[in-house]
């Protein structure tokens, strides 16, 4: 690799490397983009926390649709595919390429998993009448949770292009470490997101007898 | 290895033998001319393509600004028609917003930044490239607008099924620049999205997206660059206030282009999935828009005028002969200012009605702002006094600055009055204060950056009685044009109204302001026209004419593409100043000089990339015109998107050695310099 490498390695000023400082600029302005999601969700729960009306005329409310076992299993999935993703960059620091590959394609199975959960949950609650356009509810959930499934769906697209990648034989050294520690990086944030997203999104909403905004349906009617 | 080729040194780019990238493609880096244009990563290049297109929408942008000040030239006037002076006014503000004064801006963050750490580029050379090319193909999605306008205007459209399914025709935007909603969103009931304005509109959103993206991937670029890429000894507090105010002014873009981001995206699913965001049929509030537009719109505030401070506090030092007064606290400054930036969002909407305690939160802050603003402006007055002031065209704006800029936060206090506010509120006297602080502070503070470092740019030197000449238009022009204002808002003129009749008193002020914004109009073109000059026939001059005092003015002018031809080591602030005067301040570090600088390989790929945006900026909102198949266009620009990014990252860093010249008169070797 001689003097190339050696002036992509050059010592930068903090000793922080350019890739990792910019996933992180990345990350925290991400961090403002989901704010700005999740706040439009709150906002409009408190104001509307009744639910939704379904085509035919139906009051629902959001524990009808909401499958809190379902979403507790694809969350479980999502926090042990960052797990797995620790245990892939901890490889790839150590030159362990099979056991890099090993890792990572368990992160996209899971992440793949959680999709699959999202994009059945997404179906069901169409089927139970909320869509996008009938009510602001609909509109603020399905844009949010979408928003993060893209986030989720554009990490297993990295993830498999690495894992090909790796194929290659030109993913090694510090800077194939690096390339993967970033990704991973992006990884654990979304699965942070998620959490977030669980927390404020589906568990609030289980709080008290009638849930956090104060007129859900009763714990025990469900 | 794929690069062995290029191993061997060499004194110029034009020698090299070709290369492959890993992918097996040619790499252009051997390019001249046009080829070597489009596909650069160097800093210098892509500053001075950002300069020319940010020029370019300042005069188209000003030629909007002449035709509304020529409809409201007397009452009752017929120029244009109400439905195009909306689609006028929003787009002069949109322009010059995001498309003259942000890529301006950008101009001299590319071109300096590295320069003033003492970097041989940007940290992300090729992504620097496709925050160019993003921001050039966001541009055109957003000017295409008028194309299609003229194309209506001239009947082009009139037999097509879907122009006459169309509701309203507005093809540019008209919604201002801040598309309030929910004159920008839909109503009706379930998902019916009815729409109160034409495709305008998703013109605008797209294209305002698009010029995000950019911005957002170059400021993560140029923090990266300032904070990881600063030459041995150049520690933060050494760093030019310049480039200080860039780091802050990055930072503001990376916080507060995500709440404009995530409004676009909520805005779109109302205009374009029938989502009820911003529906008022549907419960959806419009307020919302208001907030997150604000979230990002008053740190965007923040964002145009920062560097331009910046840039005035490197001019008046060196026409001053005098160091900077009170270098930390204007640094300080300039870093609370960027963080009340993102307190004060309300003030804007102080009429909405929120309730006593934000309202009196928000004056509170507002009026907090004008400190940090204050002392600045103190700060630079102590730079001047006793000072050996120079009167060269940059320090004439520069003073311009200073001065124009104040009367632009007297009335901006006044504002942040709530009960004040609301008498103020969408009058002509908002127009006077905001052009105070967009023009008569923003542009003078950039144009004085341009006649600063144009000699550094180039090499050459702009004429000066020409420059004197259209800076006094400029200022003359502004008063004359702007200075009104403030009388006719506070007497009761409108804004956004194409017309008013006559007898309220506002005939003649409107008058005058109309001959102004021509007399300003002269002016722009005496000043830009005077650059374009200089840049291809200007007097050539020496590398440092000012006697300027940072590190670019150490370096050849124009500056060679490899920067510096050893890394240099700098032992304390303004460390070129006091080097040349006496003082050994700046050493060059040992950097095995004979391997040659290592330079990063030129790409297509940042542009391809970019192109990818071209394509959803017009599917999107010809899928809002209802034009059949226009969906196959956004998604062959997201295949064109991925394609790019992807060929991007197998194509490798790659990189070639460049040798430079014997170093003249040895500069001093690190360890002999004191820190």
């Amino acid at each position: 690799m001689s003097d190339h490498a050696a002036a992509h390695e050059a010592p930068t000023s903090t000793g922080i490397d350019h890739k990792k400082l910019i996933m992180w600029l990345f990350l925290a302005s991400d961090c403002m983009f989901f704010g700005t999601l999740i706040s439009t969700h709150l906002l409009y729960r408190k104001l509307f926390p009744a639910g939704f009306t379904d085509a035919e005329g139906h009051q629902r409310f959001i524990q009808d649709l909401f499958s809190i076992e379902l979403t507790s299993f694809s969350t479980f999935i999502l926090l042990m595919s960052s797990f797995l993703m620790a245990l892939a960059v901890s490889a790839m620091h150590k030159g362990q390429l099979k056991s890099f590959r090993r890792n990572v394609l368990g992160v996209i199975i899971f992440g793949l998993i959680f999709l699959g959960c999202q994009v059945f949950e997404f179906t069901h609650f169409y089927h139970k009448g909320l869509t996008i356009q009938n009510s602001v509810l609909g509109s603020t959930f399905y844009v949010l949770t979408g928003t993060h499934g893209t986030h989720v769906a554009i990490g297993v697209l990295w993830l498999i292009l690495l894992y090909f990648y790796s194929f290659t034989g030109k993913l090694g050294g510090h800077m194939g470490a690096l390339d993967v520690e970033v990704a991973g990086l992006y990884w654990h944030f979304v699965d942070i997101v998620w959490i977030i997203i669980f927390t404020a999104v589906y568990l609030v909403e289980y709080l008290g007898p009638y849930g956090i905004w104060g007129s859900g349906l009763p714990a025990v009617v469900k | 290895m794929s690069h062995d080729s290029h191993h061997a040194p060499v004194a110029c780019k034009t020698e090299l033998a070709p290369e492959r990238s890993d992918l097996g493609l040619y790499r252009p880096d051997r390019a001249t001319g046009w080829t070597d244009w489009l596909t650069t990563v160097d800093h210098k290049k892509i500053g001075i393509m950002y300069g020319a297109f940010a020029m370019m929408y300042f005069l188209i942008g000003g030629v909007e600004a002449l035709a509304i000040r020529t409809q409201l030239a007397r009452p009752d006037n017929d120029f244009v028609t109400a439905r195009m002076y909306n689609q006028l006014f929003t787009m002069h503000g949109t322009t010059m917003i995001f498309l003259g004064v942000m890529p301006l801006s950008a101009a001299f963050f590319n071109f300096l930044v590295p320069l003033q750490v003492g970097a041989r580029d940007v940290a992300f050379p090729r992504l620097n490239a496709f925050s160019l090319w993003t921001f050039v193909f966001g541009a055109f999605v957003l000017n295409a607008s008028w194309l299609f306008e003229f194309g209506h205007l001239a009947g082009w459209f009139d037999s097509f099924a879907w122009h006459k399914a169309l509701v309203y025709t507005d093809f540019a935007p008209a919604n201002g620049w801040f598309s309030y909603a929910p004159l920008s969103g839909t109503f009706g009931a379930n998902g019916q999205a009815l729409r109160f304005t034409g495709v305008g509109t998703d013109f605008w959103i797209i294209g305002i997206q698009i010029l995000g993206v950019a911005s957002l991937a170059a400021s993560f670029n140029f923090i990266c660059t300032i904070i990881n890429m600063r030459a041995k000894g150049m520690t933060m507090m050494r760093l030019p206030v310049f480039t200080w105010m860039t780091l802050v002014t990055s930072v503001l873009i990376i916080l507060a282009f995500p709440a404009i981001t995530v409004a676009l995206i909520e805005l779109m699913f109302d205009r374009a999935f029938g989502a009820n965001f911003f529906n008022p049929s549907a419960g959806g509030q419009p307020v919302l828009w208001q907030h997150l537009f604000w979230i990002f719109g008053h740190p965007e505030v923040y964002i145009l005028v920062l560097p331009a401070m910046g840039i005035v506090s490197e001019v008046l030092p060196t026409f001053t002969g005098k160091s900077l007064f009170g270098y930390p606290i204007i640094v300080f400054s300039g870093a609370v200012i960027g963080f009340l930036g993102f307190a004060v969002w309300s003030h804007h909407m102080f009429t909405t009605g929120l309730g006593p305690v934000p309202t009196a939160a928000f004056s509170l802050l507002t009026m907090a702002i004008a400190v940090p603003t204050g002392v600045k402006i103190f700060n630079w007055l102590g730079t001047i006094w006793g000072g050996r002031i120079r009167f060269t065209p940059p320090m004439v704006l520069a003073l311009g600055f200073i001065w124009m800029f104040m009367c632009g936060g007297f009335s901006g206090v006044m504002h942040s009055s709530a009960p004040a506010d609301s008498q103020q509120q969408d009058s002509y006297f908002v127009i006077a204060h905001f052009h105070y602080v967009l023009l008569g502070g923003v542009l003078l503070g950039l144009m004085a950056g341009l006649y600063f470092w144009f000699p550094k740019i180039f090499g050459r030197m702009p004429n000066a009685p020409v420059a004197y000449l259209g800076s006094a238009l400029v200022i003359l022009g502004f008063n004359l044009a702007f200075g009104p204002m403030h009388y006719l808002g506070l007497a009761g003129q409108p804004r956004r109204t194409h017309t008013y009749h006559a007898g309220n008193g506002w005939e003649t002020w409107n008058f005058v302001a109309t001959i102004g914004a021509y007399v300003l109009g002269i002016g722009v073109v005496i000043v830009f026209g005077n650059l374009v000059w200089t840049a291809f026939r200007g007097k050539k001059c020496g590398n440092d004419p000012w006697d300027g005092r940072t590190l670019e003015w150490s370096l050849p002018s124009p500056v060679p593409e490899y920067n510096f031809a050893q890394a240099p080591v700098v032992a304390s602030r303004d460390a070129y100043f006091e080097h040349k005067h006496g003082a050994k301040k700046i050493g060059a570090e040992n950097d095995g000089g004979e391997a040659g600088v290592h330079m990063p390989s030129q790409s297509w790929m940042p542009m391809l990339a970019s192109a990818g945006f071209l394509f959803i900026g017009f599917g999107m909102p010809m899928m809002a015109m209802g034009i059949p198949h226009a969906g196959w266009l956004v998604i062959t620009g997201l295949g064109v998107l991925f394609l790019g990014i992807w060929l991007w990252a197998l194509e490798g860093p790659g990189g070639y050695m460049l040798k430079t010249p014997a170093p003249s008169g040895a500069p001093a070797p690190a360890e002999t310099v004191a820190h």
